[in-house]
């Protein structure tokens, strides 16, 4: 979570630009007018906070995603771009696509981050689809590539119901993500059987409504909640409860409070999730 | 057929006691198979009386390593009880496809799996065995036909495709149902005869009517519809005018499958009626009292003949009997 400024500063150009500039490339355009419309869904005596809540959105642009898989690959244990310096065999799959899609937006930045762009790597990057057809040893890795993880319950489901009839038992299997929750790497460690590699840890302190969040008062906290109920009746403080502020490009986790996403006749998001 | 039961023969070469720690666990093994009630009841029972019937296990010629072919949940037994040894009956090592079989053969396919990994064992099977029979297909992995031609239907498909079914994010994910209904409508001959027609392209199209709000595709059984206008074109020797519909419905996302409609009535009438008079023969046949009517031979093959015949026509639109 960002710091937000202090109680009482005016919603000024700066302030706005700061906001614009940070929100860009998400996949729905957000304007200086869908800000204001958002803030104007709020009270007028509680748009302070919700600048703030805008102030302390920590969107996680390309470039950092790109930095965080550069980062992680680079510590894998056996990883080398040269291939005669690497352990055993390397194969990269996402975990998740993009929806509706067979094209995969992940993968390209998680190329273009570790300079795996060129035909010569192509064969690097499998389909999941392709997980039975090789033979692997314990010296390999497949590497699963995905951006978040609020509490591991996607990525515990998904293992249960498929992955683990067609991820070879043999390989080290890495879940490679740029941000996830403390809760959800435990999670995750405990019910598969792959290794969490991530770069951006998400913890209580980064839970709005965490006691251990220290930007907002008990009292915005209590306010927040009441406008999230408004946007998600049945997951105020977003989905397990996370309370993150977080987005993405892609798309805004559904572990970030609901005021950011939710869009219905009652309350219109910044960040919807759907078209 | 005597080939592949060549291929599929084990040698027996002993029972003997192994470590139980020694023993890895089948690389194709379903992992997530086993329930916790069950194993705890067998736990018990190994606990009672300990392990009564030896695992079925090989020994890897690459890396050494004593496999589990037949036996694993035994085993997670063994390690609870902390067992130090586990009586084994070692076979020669099996070759792939003797292992995916025998994987299929004792994991039956549950209901509520995902129907793609089961497709994709079954590619691996198809390719080592170079069999790609149905009915042979069957006979070795002991699944369902209607689930086997479903799995064959999956694979038709190109693997981007395939990887919807297997997203990790439950939002993204497609079911298998969306490709295994559309199937029928690429497949169609007059279809990729169509100049316009580009398979992947047209999938795309399917998709975003069905994924993208308003939903032009509201249900996946919608396909059937398509398909239902598609072969009444046919008989009635209009494809060109099919065709000319077809390419608005699939380049223009709000175009509604109503305008694919030609003679969709007459077959729509007769279906009507045909369940009207099924409703009624159900009601007989339900009403006969079978000791009465038992001598009556000629009722008894009629029934068997009507079995057969619906036996046949449920099979051929790809329903589970």
């Amino acid at each position: 979570m960002r710091h937000p400024l202090l109680p009482g500063c005016r919603i000024d150009a700066t302030r706005m630009r700061t906001w614009l500039d940070s929100f860009e490339g998400y996949r729905v355009a957000v304007s200086q007018g869908a800000i204001e419309r958002w803030i104007e869904q709020f009270d007028p005596g509680h748009r302070d906070m919700a600048a703030r809540i805008l102030d302390s959105v920590d969107f996680i642009n390309k470039l950092r995603i790109q930095a965080a898989f550069r980062t992680i690959l680079q510590s894998l244990p056996g990883w080398s771009i040269q291939e005669n310096q690497r352990l055993g065999k390397w194969r990269f799959v996402p975990f998740s696509g993009s929806s509706g899609t067979s094209a995969d937006s992940m993968i390209h930045l998680f190329r273009m981050a570790n300079a795996l762009t060129s035909r010569q790597f192509n064969k690097l990057f499998i389909y999941r689809r392709d997980l039975l057809q090789e033979d692997y040893t314990e010296n390999d890795t497949i590497v699963f590539i995905d951006d978040f993880s609020g509490t591991g319950t996607q990525a515990c489901n998904s293992w249960r119901e498929f992955f683990s009839e067609i991820v070879p038992l043999r390989p080290k299997k890495v879940l490679a993500l740029v941000a996830i929750s403390i809760r959800a790497q435990q999670r995750i460690t405990r019910e598969t059987e792959l290794e969490v590699w991530n770069d951006i840890q998400l913890r209580d302190s980064d839970n709005i409504f965490h006691d251990e969040c220290l930007h907002f008062t008990a009292l915005d906290k209590q306010i927040t909640l009441r406008y999230c109920r408004r946007a998600d009746r049945s997951n105020p403080r977003g989905f397990g409860d996370c309370g993150y502020v977080v987005v993405f490009p892609e798309r805004c986790p559904n572990n970030s409070i609901p005021v950011l996403y939710m869009s219905h006749q009652r309350w219109r998001g910044l960040f919807p999730r759907h078209d | 057929m005597e080939k592949n039961q060549d291929m599929l023969g084990a040698e027996g070469i002993g029972v003997k006691n192994v470590p139980t720690l020694e023993l890895k666990p089948n690389p194709h093994n379903p992992r997530m198979l086993f329930d916790r009630k069950p194993l705890e009841i067998l736990r018990e029972s190994i606990k009672r009386v300990g392990i009564l019937v030896p695992l079925t296990v090989y020994r890897e010629r690459r890396t050494g390593h004593l496999v589990i072919l037949d036996g694993q949940r035994r085993w997670i037994c063994a390690q609870n009880l902390k067992l130090e040894t586990v009586p084994v009956n070692e076979v020669a090592e099996p070759s792939l496809a003797q292992n995916i079989v025998t994987m299929f053969q004792i994991h039956k396919l549950r209901e509520d799996w995902e129907l793609m990994p089961t497709a994709l064992k079954l590619e691996v099977l198809m390719r080592e065995l170079k069999e790609t029979n149905a009915a042979r297909l069957v006979e070795l992995t002991g699944l369902e036909e209607a689930v086997v031609v479903r799995c064959k239907k999956l694979l038709y498909y190109p693997k981007g495709y395939q990887d919807m079914m297997l997203d990790a994010d439950p939002d993204k994910r497609l079911k298998a149902d969306f490709f295994i209904e559309l199937y029928s409508v690429i497949t169609d001959r007059d279809l990729k005869k169509m100049s316009w027609f580009r398979r992947d392209r047209f999938i795309d199209q399917m998709l975003e009517k069905y994924l993208i709000a308003p939903k032009i595709i509201k249900s996946v059984t919608d396909f059937r519809l398509i398909k239902q206008h598609m072969t009444n074109a046919r008989k009635a020797g209009k494809q060109h005018q099919l065709s000319s519909r077809l390419q608005r419905f699939a380049e223009k996302r709000e175009v509604p499958i109503e305008t694919l409609e030609l003679s969709e009535a007459k077959v729509h009438a007769t279906a009507s009626k045909l369940v009207r008079d099924v409703v009624r023969i159900k009601t007989a046949i339900g009403q006969i009292d079978v000791e009465s009517y038992y001598g009556e031979g000629e009722l008894w093959d009629a029934l068997v003949e009507l079995m057969h015949l619906l036996q046949q026509k449920l099979r051929e639109a790809d329903k589970r009997i």
